[in-house]
This record gives C-alpha cells, sequence and structure tokens, in this order.
C-alpha cells in the first residue's frame, strides 16, 4: 500500500495528498461500518460470555505473536486489486483500497490482534462505542500508508525498511495483547452493557418479551413486545403491567386486571384502591390501599385466598412488587429509612436484602437466584444486583446527578431493565442492562 | 431612670457574665449555649457574640478544621433537631436533597408535590439527622450532637455543632480533638444551624 501512494503512480504530489486523504476516510467509514455492525450485534447475544471469549482469543493470539504455539487465523491471503489503480479514477480506487484495508477481513493478516478486537466488539455490546473503537482500526491502516514515507520517499525501500522490523513488532504485539487480557479479566462489572429503548417506564419482562407503561395523548397505556417477527400490542388506559407468559396484570381506575394480552380476553378482575401488580400464575401480589395504611398482598387467583405480606402506614410506601420463580420481593420505604425484602413462598423464610436509614432502596425485581433494585443517593441512583443466598452486592450501572433518577426495574434471566427518568420534564426512557 | 427594658437587659447581661466567669468558655458555651438564647431572648447573647466576621475554613464561623457532617446537598445545615435543610435558604430537604413540605413529601419550587412518569405522587423518602443517623450509617459510630459554639454570620446568629464520637479519628482522617465534647467523646465532624437572630 505504501508503494501505491507515490507521487508517480498518483500522478502527482498533490494527487497523491488527495489518494491519501480519500484512502483514509475509507479505512475510517468501513472500520467504523464493521466495529458498528459487531456492537450492535454483541448487544443481542450475552456480553459475559463474550467477554470471556474475548479474553481467551487474546491470550491465545499473545502466545501464538510470541511464537509459543501455532494458531492458524482466518484470513482472507489477498492484497488489494492493483488493477483498481490502473483501471478506476483516483477518488474510487483510493477510497476503495481504504474500505478494503479497514474492513480487515478481506485481506491478508500479518497479526491475530484485529479478531481480538472484533471479539471485544462484540463484547463491548454499543454499537456507537464499537464504531469509535474500531475507526481507530482504520486511522492505524491509513496511518501505516503514510509514516514509513516520512524519512524514505522510496517506496520500495520504506516497505524493506518495514520488514526488518517485524520481529520487534510482533514481540510489542504479544506484550499488548497480554495487556488487553489483563484490562478485559478486570473489566468492571463483566461487562454491563447498557442500551436505551425509548420512551417508556414500569418494565415487566418475562423471556424475550417486554411490557413498558407510557404515555400516550396525556393517558398512560402499556405496550407489550414480544419477540419479532410479532407486532407490538398496546393497551389503552393500563398502568403498572405484569408480565407472565401470555398474561398481563395491570392497574387501571376500576383496580387490576389480568388479560391475555395475545388475544385480550380477560382473566381476572382485582376490583378496589389496588395498584401495582406482581404476576406469577395463579398468584397475584399487589398493594392495597386501606386509608390510614397500605398493604402488600399476595393472592392466589386459582383458589380465591389472600395473604397479607407487609403493611405501612399511609405516609410509608411499598412501591412495586415483584413476584417470580416462587419469591416475593418489595421495599419499605419510611421517614426513618427505607428496606429491600423477599419472601421465599415455599419455605416462608423472609429476608432484608438491604436496609438504610439514609438512602432510598426501591423497587426491587427478583426471579429465582438473583435480585435487582435501585438505590437512590442525592449524588447519584444506581442499580445494584445481587444473587439471593449470597451478601456481595454488585452495581450495574448508574446515573450521576441530581437531574436524572433511576426508577422502577424487571428482571428476567442476565437482563436488567430499569426506568432512567427527569422529574422536571416528567420524561422517562427505558434501559436495558445485560451482564 | 432606666426605662424596662433597659433594665430586663441589664440584668440578663450581668446574669450571662456570672454564669460565665463560674464555668470555663468552652463548657459554659456548649452546655447552656441554647438555654440562654431561649431564656433572654438573645439579647445578652448577642452581647457576649462580637459581631465580627468570623474566618471559615469551608463556611461561615468554621474556623477550626475538622470537616463536615455526611450531608445531601455539600453542607452540613440542619433545623434545631439536627434534620437536614437546604443550605440556601434553610427549606427542610428530606435525605435526597429534595425540598419538602411539612408532611415530608417532595415539593417542586412552587410547593406542588412532585409526580412521577405515570403522573402518580411520588413516595416520601427518608429523613434523618446527619449526625445521629447518616454518621451513624456511614462510619459506624455511635455519634451525638454535643458542643455547640456561636458566631455571628450574615447579620445572624449561627450555631456551630460538634457532632461527638469515641472515634480518635476525626472525618478528616487524622486525629480527632475534645473540643466541646464530653463523657469521653470526641469532635469527628461538624455542622451547624442558623438561629436567625439578629447579631
Amino acid at each position: 500500500m505504501v508503494e501505491a501512494f507515490t507521487p508517480a503512480v498518483c500522478g502527482s504530489r498533490s494527487r497523491r495528498r488527495v489518494a491519501l486523504a480519500l484512502f483514509a476516510l475509507g479505512a475510517l467509514v468501513a472500520s467504523a461500518a464493521l466495529g458498528a455492525t459487531l456492537g450492535l450485534f454483541g448487544s443481542l447475544i450475552g456480553t459475559r460470555p463474550a467477554l470471556i471469549a474475548a479474553a481467551v482469543l487474546a491470550l491465545m493470539t499473545a502466545l501464538r505473536e510470541a511464537g509459543l504455539i501455532r494458531l492458524a487465523i482466518p484470513q482472507s491471503r489477498r492484497q488489494v486489486p492493483e488493477r483498481w489503480s490502473q483501471e478506476w479514477p483516483l477518488p474510487a480506487w483510493s477510497a476503495g483500497y481504504g474500505a478494503g484495508l479497514g474492513l480487515g477481513f478481506l485481506t491478508f493478516q500479518p497479526v491475530a490482534t484485529f479478531w481480538v478486537a472484533c471479539a471485544a466488539a462484540l463484547a463491548l455490546g454499543r454499537p456507537a462505542l464499537a464504531a469509535a473503537c474500531f475507526a481507530l482500526y482504520g486511522a492505524g491502516r491509513a496511518f501505516m500508508a503514510v509514516w514509513p514515507l516520512r524519512r524514505q520517499p522510496d517506496g520500495p525501500a520504506a516497505v524493506e525498511s518495514l520488514v526488518g522490523r517485524a520481529g520487534l513488532m510482533g514481540r510489542v504485539n504479544a506484550a499488548v495483547l497480554l495487556l488487553v487480557v489483563l484490562l478485559l479479566a478486570v473489566a468492571p462489572a463483566a461487562g454491563a452493557a447498557v442500551t436505551s429503548l425509548g420512551h417508556g417506564f414500569d418494565p415487566a419482562a418475562d423471556g424475550k418479551t417486554l411490557a413498558r407503561a407510557r404515555m400516550s395523548s396525556g393517558n398512560v397505556e402499556v405496550v407489550v413486545v414480544p419477540p419479532a417477527p410479532d407486532p407490538p400490542v398496546p393497551v389503552s388506559n393500563a398502568d403498572a403491567p405484569a408480565l407472565d407468559g401470555d398474561l398481563l396484570a395491570y392497574a387501571d381506575d376500576e383496580g387490576i386486571k389480568v388479560i391475555d394480552w395475545r388475544t385480550g380476553d380477560p382473566v381476572r378482575d382485582i376490583d378496589g384502591a389496588v395498584s401495582e401488580p406482581a404476576l406469577d400464575w395463579p398468584l397475584l401480589a399487589y398493594v392495597k390501599d386501606e386509608g390510614s395504611s397500605t398493604r402488600l398482598v399476595l393472592a392466589n387467583l386459582a383458589n380465591a385466598t389472600t395473604r397479607r405480606i407487609a403493611s405501612v402506614s399511609s405516609a410509608g410506601d411499598l412501591g412495586r412488587p415483584s413476584l417470580h420463580g416462587g419469591r416475593l420481593a418489595w421495599h419499605r420505604i419510611m421517614r426513618g429509612g427505607s428496606t429491600i425484602c423477599v419472601l421465599n413462598l415455599a419455605t416462608n423464610d423472609r429476608r432484608v436484602i438491604r436496609k438504610t436509614k439514609i438512602w432510598v432502596e426501591a423497587n426491587p425485581s427478583v426471579t429465582g437466584r438473583r435480585i435487582i433494585w435501585v438505590e437512590q443517593r442525592p449524588q447519584a441512583s444506581y442499580l445494584r444486583l445481587r444473587w439471593l443466598g449470597s451478601s456481595r452486592t454488585r452495581t450495574l450501572t448508574r446515573v450521576k446527578g441530581r437531574a436524572t433518577f433511576l426508577w422502577t426495574t424487571a428482571l428476567t434471566g442476565r437482563t436488567a431493565y430499569v426506568t432512567k427518568w427527569t422529574p422536571s420534564t416528567r420524561k422517562s426512557v427505558l434501559l436495558r442492562v445485560t451482564f | 431612670m432606666r426605662r424596662p427594658d433597659e433594665l430586663f437587659d441589664g440584668a440578663a447581661r450581668a446574669l450571662s457574665a456570672r454564669l460565665a466567669s463560674g464555668m470555663t468558655r468552652r463548657s459554659f458555651l456548649g452546655r447552656m449555649g441554647g438555654a440562654v438564647l431561649a431564656a433572654t431572648g438573645g439579647a445578652a447573647v448577642a452581647a457576649a457574640v462580637r459581631p465580627e466576621k468570623s474566618e471559615a475554613f469551608h463556611f461561615c464561623g468554621h474556623i477550626w478544621t475538622t470537616g463536615s457532617c455526611p450531608n445531601p446537598l455539600g453542607l452540613p445545615r440542619i433545623d434545631k433537631n439536627g434534620f437536614p435543610l437546604r443550605p440556601s435558604d434553610g427549606h427542610p430537604i428530606d435525605n435526597l436533597g429534595r425540598a419538602v413540605n411539612s408532611g415530608g413529601w417532595a415539593v417542586d419550587g412552587s410547593g406542588k408535590r412532585l409526580r412521577g412518569p405515570d403522573g402518580e405522587l411520588l413516595p416520601r423518602a427518608p429523613r434523618t439527622r446527619l449526625c445521629e443517623e447518616w454518621t451513624h450509617e456511614h462510619y459506624g459510630l455511635d455519634s451525638h450532637m454535643q458542643g455547640a459554639w456561636y458566631r455571628c454570620c450574615g447579620g445572624q446568629i449561627r450555631k456551630l455543632v460538634d457532632c461527638c464520637s469515641p472515634s480518635k479519628k476525626r472525618i478528616n482522617g487524622d486525629a480527632s480533638l475534645t473540643g466541646y465534647c464530653w463523657g469521653g467523646k470526641r469532635v469527628f465532624c461538624v455542622l451547624y444551624y442558623d438561629s436567625g437572630l439578629k447579631c
């Protein structure tokens, strides 16, 4: 490539500069596009497995670069088509060369680092950030088309000079890859990738199906979004959704309704001053306003029995309970502090997950193995995660400042959802956090 | 003949001076400050507190180096019971730093209760004392407000309070001093209360 961008090939020094600029542009755009694609794909798969794979790949390629193991790497043993520079106009072939090299896998690969970068972009799971990082790869390729000629204007001589340093570059590359292994191993939260899903609040999730509430023409409605290709299903005049398979529970002006969201058929109604449903059929948990107090109730809709779980005075708050995997979680916020509690329905074992007199611990979501909740402090709010049975707490994401807060949550498998909202504008978005 | 109010002021001033001379200045101010303020209506205390501008390390009146107690908005302003207030205007705030009404509900600038994205009223957040609860939870200390001293700040009397604990280290990380604490406790951090009394 160094030999392609000489005045002799390009026609003049000024044309050479134009060609280099277009080459660089092509390389940047192509590599950024590749990074964005990998990041987008990574956001759809598990982040943690991709991180582990990237770290393992980095270690193996480091050993390969150091000459300790033999490892074949996928590559196309081609070079850019020379005939392009003879048959195409300068802008076309120079940009085309840049794009071809910027994509990486279309030409010969002297080192395996490119594939480690691809794995890391997958693990990142964020298209924009992966595009920005991968654009550096394109910048590097453009740089190598210019740098060798800074002292040696003769193209072949410049290439010979580079080849003489191949051993040193290999050792440096091995050291860098070992550093990459270290960085991937200590990556905070092992890659909790955060993706914005657009407007909405009060998420509810079951597998790949997500429900959210949102404002529509001044009223609250619920939208259930199943996996593609099924279309979203809106439910008007509905709030605080809870999902369990094909069943959706929501609150409206009359109380709580449970429907089959695919068909719209009603399943159960609970009338009265009840709200904040949590559904794990046939169990339904909800909050009941009894005037001077608020009570958390667990109902069995199959045998019409109810059970009182917790209560607070009207000055307190029990929030939005979560019911899944044989566990019921809720918060309790009073003037003197806040608490996150989990009840094991099988054993009736009640545990306090978090208790504080100064922060707001709120809006838990639970599965059979994990629990998440939001911790609000004056300067920031945090989405916390804990494995049930462990005392260690991780932070999946956080929002700094006083203007915007994290709020209600949902949890399914290794995917958490959280509302991020701004009180001054009352605008809210849903975030998906994979861990 | 002196006017009745002048007689009263003179008696209160003399009483304060006699009490002060019988104890150390530190212990007198620490233990009696609140009672003096209430009993004399501020006149005697105003005379005892020089209306000078006090040098401050990080807030007016605080001329020592002990750091502020943990607080929602950066300055440890409290009401008379130790609950947090907004430093700029003394409005009650909750532990998240939001202005609250008399019922403890978060309100906006016009006094209306805050609502969530669904339009429903937001629940209350905890509102707890900076010394007894905040310091205790942050640092695991048995802490209590004890000693106090007074300065004239912004034309009104400010009461600076020691949050005292058994810890031999103060919030700064270095050795703590007894200050105005008693019962074996030492100064861990400081807070302040603006009385509104003119000086």
